[in-house]
């Protein structure tokens, strides 16, 4: 086109222009962006956050670690009472991700919407279960169980049950959404009724990313179950309100480590297991 | 056909062989049901205090409790719901904020110096993950007062991890190309960032945030149980003053604005991706 | 008395979309060996999955073994589908599970649900399924994992999982097609030999025309979901097979 190396762009084309701003398309997009300036300046001041004093507050949580939390009370941690704890939120968060899960796989099957054996009757009902197991906060289902049944640890297993549920039934659903259908239709061609079909045609599929999301459930179960108890659920999570309770900031300090040490250690077990299943497939 | 005369013993074989598959299938069975056991022993046949409990007629009754609904009380949620929703977006725009020198020293491609920055991203990210928004959220009320703005930072410091995490990755597998076309013309590396990488990592970050939003909504909802308002606050009262009913027209309410969070994030979603 | 008949079948898949099948009738008689051929998008596919009812027809009749398919309920279904062995072109064996139980899977229509769950076939069905192995010239990848296998080995896994069916009819979805040119003639004449030894109709889907006028003995051509062509092999030529694959682009 420039054939004349002398000629400027614009002199070659002077009646053509391009603009950012495209009506209405960028209207919007500008609108939108305006709209959600506006909603969180008026959250700001609904919520009355002081944003002047915002940044001093980073130096005052400096020193209040400094001052209050350290050095943590590493001793109060190594207490048998306390280990004893910690082995109870282990089994907590085992039972919990054990019966979550025999929940799980046939709300995951009745809500996969490929294979789900009616989808006018089960599958919706199989969805909302699952997404109400979900919704509702782990603390919640705390709360609720600790209320019906008193404190204790059976009120964290059925706690961590729910959440088990909804967290690896939406995950099971979705993985058989994504199987290959193919050997379904062959099992159902020989005659087998829909459970012979899961067994055959699905199961065989999705064994090896359930065996990984059931390892990952019960790593997500165990961090869920650190603080059940601090509503009374057993566990760990009640030494921690004990001592946020009486202002013992250190030993505070000293159990909150000992959570991140021991889900740092949950976490590495259940990647490499993840790893090592992914391997075996 | 000639295959027969062997057949029995070819059976046997084959059966016996079934059959070692399954004594060690057998024995994992074994010690899941043993875990079990022992389990269920001490979580939940010692430690539950069966008196109290009474029969299952009581228990029944108990939960029985929860149904009767307090519908009376939807009306007064409407602004505890506002002010989880809007934690949630503050914490969660906070959270993308601070996430930023994560992403940056967490990406091995664009780390600035790997061996010091790349560790301590990951422990950002990893303290961020492994403590519960509970925990978080006891941590900054002592830090900064009853209220609001702890909630808003519990969430944000809990965000951080998943939004940095992803980001990370999507950065670390861009195409390279376009870096450098963009420094071949002449950019610099905050141009090089602005034209080249951010374009490529939009949209999953996009969609990442709008994904942690929508499990931030869930998150505030209860931080009011430990100081920071908001529909936890409502839960909290209701609980305390024995008002079952009005404790699950808060747990529908907090359904519904999870419910709404979903939406809103599947519209978004699709006017941006 | 054919084993079965097919009358004025249709079918649409949504009630807006194209008619897939616009009334098709044809007999399939005891000793079959019948082709459906036609160019891709036919809708021979859909045909083959009316019969066991895999696809659900929008009207039409389908008798097989004297029951009308169409108004079967569940348990009569699956009771006309126990009887009619199926191979598909993907194979669609269970890639993760042995051979073994891959064939196995044929006998699921006659075991019961807690059987089948822990997997505990009958003695019977295990020698059967050695012996339907050997005739399939697997008999050294029983324990092997599907997945394992070539194309043709699989094909055979396939064959043999109809086999343990103790079928009454074969339906066969264009059996050769995912597998090389000399691989698709041996599984072909594998399955004309079987077909012949176990006394069973054959009504195959197939796109290679060769294959067909070399191993089938009847033939119907299908060209956009309308029947062109019904007879025996040997009335099938040249000018016919270009009417039927007229809107093929080659």
């Amino acid at each position: 086109m420039a054939s004349q190396d002398t000629l400027s762009v614009s002199e070659v084309t002077p009646e053509r222009t391009w603009r950012r701003f495209k009506f209405p398309g960028s209207l919007y997009r500008y609108l939108g962006l305006l709209a959600a300036v506006a909603f969180l300046s008026l959250s700001v001041n609904y919520l009355n956050i002081p944003l002047d004093r915002f940044l001093g507050m980073f130096g005052r949580v400096g020193d209040l670690i400094t001052d209050r939390y350290y050095p943590p009370d590493i001793e109060y941690v190594t207490d048998p009472d306390y280990i004893a704890s910690v082995i109870e939120t282990i089994q907590m968060a085992y039972l919990g991700a054990l019966f979550g899960m025999l929940a799980a796989v046939p709300l995951g099957w009745f809500g996969a919407y490929n294979v789900s054996p009616s989808r006018r009757f089960i599958y919706p009902i199989a969805r909302l279960l699952t997404m109400s197991a979900r919704a509702v906060h782990e603390t919640i289902w705390a709360i609720l169980f600790v209320t019906i049944l008193g404190f204790g640890m059976m009120a964290g297993v059925f706690a961590l049950t729910m959440f088990c549920i909804g967290f690896a039934g939406k995950l099971f659903a979705e993985e058989i959404e994504a199987i290959d259908m193919g050997p379904v239709e062959a099992i159902r061609a020989t005659g087998a009724n829909e459970f012979k079909v899961m067994v055959y045609g699905i199961f065989p599929q999705v064994r090896v990313a359930f065996t990984g999301i059931g390892i990952y459930t019960w790593d997500v179960a165990f961090r869920a179950a650190t603080v059940v108890g601090f509503f009374g659920a057993g566990g760990m999570g009640w030494y921690l309100k004990r001592n946020v309770l009486q202002i013992e900031t250190q030993r505070v300090a000293a159990i909150l480590l000992s959570i991140v040490v021991l889900v740092l250690i949950s976490e590495a077990i259940s990647a490499f297991a993840r790893a090592k299943v992914a391997k075996a497939k | 056909m000639t295959a027969v005369p062997h057949m029995d013993q070819r059976l046997d074989a084959f059966l016996a062989g079934r059959r070692r598959g399954k004594t060690t299938r057998t024995l994992i069975y074994l010690v899941i049901a043993l875990l079990v056991i022992w389990s269920v022993k001490t979580t939940i046949v010692d430690d539950t205090d069966w008196e109290r409990l009474g029969s299952v007629s009581d228990v029944l009754a108990s939960i029985g409790n929860f149904l009767a609904i307090d519908w009376g009380l939807m009306p007064d949620l409407w602004q505890p719901a506002l002010e989880t929703i809007m934690v949630a977006t503050l914490g969660t725009v906070l959270g993308v904020i601070s996430c930023i020198p994560a992403i940056w020293f967490g990406a091995l491609n664009i780390s600035p110096f790997p061996p010091i920055t790349y560790p301590i991203a990951r422990l950002m990210m990893t303290l961020s993950r492994s403590i519960h928004e509970i925990v978080w959220a006891l941590f900054f009320v002592a830090a900064v007062g009853l209220g609001a703005l702890a909630g808003v930072l519990a969430i944000a410091v809990r965000s951080i991890g998943f939004i940095a995490k992803m980001s990370a990755e999507a950065i670390e597998d861009l195409d390279p190309r376009p870096v450098e076309a963009i420094r071949a013309v002449g950019g610099n590396e905050f141009q090089v960032f602005i034209y080249a990488i951010l374009p490529q990592v939009l949209p999953v970050m996009v969609g990442v945030i709008i994904f942690e939003w929508e499990i931030n909504i869930r998150r505030s909802s209860v931080l009011g149980l430990v100081g920071a308002g908001g529909l936890g606050l409502v839960f909290f009262r209701q609980l305390n003053t024995f008002n079952e009913g009005g404790v699950t027209a808060v747990i529908l309410a907090i359904l519904l604005l999870i419910l709404f969070g979903e939406l809103v994030s599947y519209f978004v979603r699709k006017a941006i991706i | 008395m054919p084993i079965l008949s097919v009358s004025d079948l249709k079918v649409r898949y949504s009630t807006s979309g194209p008619e897939i099948l616009k009334g098709i009738s044809f007999d399939v008689e005891p000793d079959d060996f019948f082709a459906i051929i036609g160019p891709s998008g036919a809708g021979k596919s859909t045909l083959i999955r009316c019969i066991n009812r895999l696809v659900k027809p929008t009207s039409g009749k389908i008798m097989l073994y004297g029951d009308d398919v169409l108004r079967l309920g569940a348990r009569e279904l699956r009771r006309v589908r126990r009887s009619t062995g199926m191979i598909f072109q993907e194979f669609n064996l269970v890639n993760r599970m042995s051979v073994m139980d891959n064939v196995l899977s044929g006998r699921l229509g006659h075991v019961g649900n807690l059987r089948a769950l822990f997997r505990q076939f009958s003695r019977q069905d295990i020698a059967r399924a050695l012996s339907v192995l050997d005739r399939v010239g697997l008999s050294d990848h029983v324990d092997k994992r599907a997945d394992e296998l070539s194309g043709g080995q699989r094909q055979r896994v396939g064959i043999a999982r109809a086999l343990m069916q103790d079928p009454k009819l074969l339906l066969l979805d264009e059996p050769t097609s995912s597998l090389d040119p000399k691989i698709s003639r041996e599984v072909m004449a594998l399955i004309v030999e079987i077909a012949k030894e176990y006394r069973v109709p054959v009504l195959c889907n197939i796109h290679d025309v060769k294959l067909a006028m070399e191993f089938c003995n009847k033939m119907i051509g299908l060209q956009d979901g309308v029947k062109m062509f019904d007879g025996p092999t040997s009335a099938m030529n040249e000018g016919k097979l270009n009417d039927i694959y007229a809107m093929e682009v080659l």
